[in-house]
């Protein structure tokens, strides 16, 4: 099992050295991890824009992002909007509300969000 | 289109137009057809069976002058251990009146496994048949034009070619094709046999004179042992090979079948064992000289005809041609037996479906084409040289002999017929004789090439074991139990978009149309700008299904995607997931370079659980 080990410690899966640099690059903010987030607790957390979702209802659209920081997931929904302001893909963004359980994600209703600056740690 | 019908008329030009299953016909054949048609296989080993004795004393035992000695008593053994497998066999054709192969009496009698082995055994054998005949054929024509002799395998290559496209046409198993050479071959022997040994006894026609190489060969002082002595019976044993052909076809006979194929078979017995024998007493008195490698480019059976009609004159040519024709003839008849073969295992589920089926010209095209490389790639490994390949040859024939023969036995016991102790016995004694000749041949010539045999028949079973059992679950896996009602489940369908165009509009409204329980679009893009622009594009068409956008951070499309699809697979339990690709398809000149990226997502999807992809054209003309 040495070898097998040995190489899988040199060949990480993609998905995994994605996690580690977003780890990494979180770190210093010290906030709640999104993998220990529990529901209907008011928190503070952060992570990179991984997916958009833009719903286009005629009369109720609505902007749905994922936000991954290495250890988890979130889903944000902004409610009546095909557009928010700075969010776009690959951005960092810090959100604070509390989270709902919907089936098996957690996910935030219009919460307060501030953007991270782009290119810095 | 247009391409499509050119490469279809590029088929019919060399394979013909389909024929329909219903023109499907068994003509029935007289005893003067079959002959023949079964027999010419047999018949066709009197051609190398001398030969081949000769080459393991004068070549590999060395023994000099001595060989000729031993040639009488080896063909005598040979023509004995003849007569025990036709009367063996004999009872087998009036057993199974509907074709008794080896594989299906033993399979029956005896089981799965035996059954098995016949089956690989008799599937080499037929490959060797192929391999030894168009050797074969291709030494005669040597003989008679020397200067061919460098471009031995190449000829070889060439008549397996020619026949495995006539075979794909489909040879209706005609008298016009195969009568004529088998009589003339039957003739020219009888002729060369009865003129040659009235020339020795009464001409006084003295030994071929040799030169060189043979002259080296039989100078050699070297003293029959035992192990050559039975190295040179199991290369004249190859002698037997194709006896089983006739019992195979006991369909194809008048009526009544059983009796009529019976008498072929007796026929054919004393034709083969007559030639060979009288082949070997003129080979004796002649002194005709062959060695291992090739190196003496004239068949025995040339040089006894050189000598015999006193140089290569009409007659020469004549037994040569002939002898070429029912070589190739011989080869025939394994490219009728081999797919059948291929075809009724498969039917069992012990090989691929895709020998099941017949072609368009109702052959059994894939295992035709099959047995063509197959035997190709022996003949060019091999060298095209018969002598090589001899030692593959005897051990399948003789153990589908045993197997068949023992399966006759508990046939006998089974059903305790009329008398049924002596047909027994008949069938025990082929049995124990064909199982010890199988083990000889194993054993002396286990290194020359006996070796791959045994160890490929093993082989080949644990393969069939392997095909039974996927089939098996397959069938277990997919067979509805009592009351079954194929579950309802969640629906979503995700349409693949890379940018907005009519393709991927058509791709959207087709999805539409599929009612899903959820729809989504999903593209991957590489920046950030790009979603914006795919964003407007999406709103100024007016779509109005949700547009999921993913960042692929590592340049990649496939894993972006499959991760999609991964979450939205654990949102519910009990969920289907189609995956709808817009796809261009243009012509055969500019396709690749559309769809690379789909091709490889599909191949990514194909062994996803639960999923359904699907293509949806847009086909620019």
């Amino acid at each position: 099992m040495g070898l097998k080990d040995a190489f899988n410690s040199k060949v990480k899966p993609v998905r995994q050295l994605d996690a580690e640099r977003l780890v990494d690059r979180f770190a210093e903010l010290r906030l709640q991890p999104l993998g220990e987030l529990e529901a209907r607790d008011r928190t503070k957390v952060c992570g990179e824009v991984k997916r958009m979702t833009i719903k286009p209802r005629s009369g109720i659209p609505s902007t749905e992002i994922v936000i991954n920081d290495g250890t988890g997931d979130a889903t944000v929904i902004f409610s009546g909007r095909r557009h928010v302001a700075g969010i776009e893909h690959g951005h960092c963004i810090i959100v604070e509300g509390v989270a709902y359980a919907d089936t098996n994600r957690l996910v935030f209703l219009n919460p307060k969000y501030s953007l991270l600056p782009m290119g810095d740690k | 289109m247009s391409t499509q019908s050119g490469n279809k008329g590029l088929k019919r030009l060399f394979i013909g137009n389909p024929i329909a299953t219903s023109e499907d016909h068994h003509q029935r054949i007289s005893k003067k057809v079959a002959l023949p048609v079964f027999a010419s296989d047999a018949i066709s080993s009197t051609a190398y069976a001398t030969e081949e004795i000769l080459i393991v004393f004068l070549s590999l035992g060395a023994v000099g002058m001595a060989a000729y000695s031993m040639l009488v008593p080896i063909s005598l053994m040979v023509v004995a251990l003849l007569i025990i497998v036709v009367t063996s066999y004999r009872q087998t054709i009036f057993a199974y009146p509907n074709g008794g192969g080896s594989y299906v009496v033993s399979k029956e009698n005896l089981g799965e496994k035996p059954g098995l082995i016949a089956g690989a055994s008799l599937l080499i054998d037929y490959i060797l048949t192929v391999c030894v005949s168009v050797a074969g054929g291709t030494a005669a024509i040597i003989s008679a034009f020397n200067g061919l002799a460098p471009y031995r395998v190449h000829i070889c290559c060439g008549f397996v070619l020619i026949m495995m496209l006539a075979n794909l046409r489909g040879l209706k198993e005609s008298a016009m094709l195969f009568a004529p050479p088998t009589y003339i071959y039957v003739g020219s022997l009888i002729t060369l046999i009865v003129v040659g040994l009235y020339r020795v006894f009464f001409q006084g026609l003295p030994p071929i004179e040799h030169t060189g190489e043979a002259q080296h060969l039989l100078e050699m002082q070297g003293s029959v042992t035992a192990f050559y002595f039975l190295k040179a019976f199991s290369s004249g044993a190859v002698a037997l090979t194709g006896v089983e052909a006739v019992s195979n076809g006991v369909p194809a006979f008048k009526k009544p079948e059983s009796k009529n194929a019976s008498i072929t078979l007796i026929w054919m017995a004393v034709i083969l064992g007559s030639c060979f024998f009288g082949l070997s007493v003129l080979a004796q008195h002649l002194e005709p000289v062959k060695d291992h490698e090739g190196l003496i480019p004239n068949t025995v059976l040339a040089q006894l005809a050189e000598q015999v009609y006193g140089g290569r004159n009409i007659f020469f040519f004549i037994t040569q041609f002939a002898t070429f024709a029912i070589l190739i003839l011989a080869a025939n008849t394994a490219y009728a037996d081999f797919p059948r073969l291929m075809s009724i295992i498969s039917k069992d589920n012990y090989l691929p479906r895709q020998f099941m089926n017949r072609g368009d010209r109702l052959v059994f095209s894939n295992g035709v084409i099959f047995l063509s490389l197959a035997s190709i790639g022996l003949l060019v490994a091999f060298g095209g040289l018969i002598n090589a390949l001899i030692p593959l040859y005897a051990v399948g024939v003789f153990t589908g002999f045993t197997l068949s023969q023992a399966g006759m036995c508990v046939h006998h016991y089974k059903h305790r017929g009329k008398s049924w102790k002596i047909h027994m016995g008949i069938n025990g004694v082929g049995s124990i004789t064909t199982f010890f000749v199988a083990g000889i041949v194993v054993t002396v010539k286990f290194t020359d090439g006996a070796w791959i045999p045994a160890l490929l028949i093993p082989t080949m079973m644990i393969g069939f074991k392997g095909v039974h059992r996927h089939y098996t679950r397959v069938r277990s896996f997919l067979a509805p139990t009592e009351g079954y009602k194929a579950p309802f489940k969640t629906h979503t369908v995700v349409v693949l978009v890379g940018s907005v165009n009519q393709g991927v509009l058509q791709a959207v409204r087709y999805a539409q149309s599929l009612r899903p329980d959820k729809l989504v679009a999903l593209s991957v893009i590489e920046q950030s700008e790009d979603r914006a622009r795919l964003q407007e594009q999406w709103d100024k068409f007016g779509l109005t299904i949700d547009l999921d956008t993913v960042v692929s951070e590592y340049r990649d499309l496939t894993e972006p995607i499959l991760n999609r699809i991964n979450e939205i697979d654990n949102m519910y339990n009990d969920d289907l997931i189609t995956v709808i690709i817009p796809e261009f398809v243009t012509s055969i000149r500019s396709q690749w370079l559309h769809n690379q990226s789909a091709l490889a997502i599909k191949a990514r999807l194909l062994f996803r659980p639960n999923t359904v992809v699907t293509s949806v054209p847009i086909v620019i003309p």
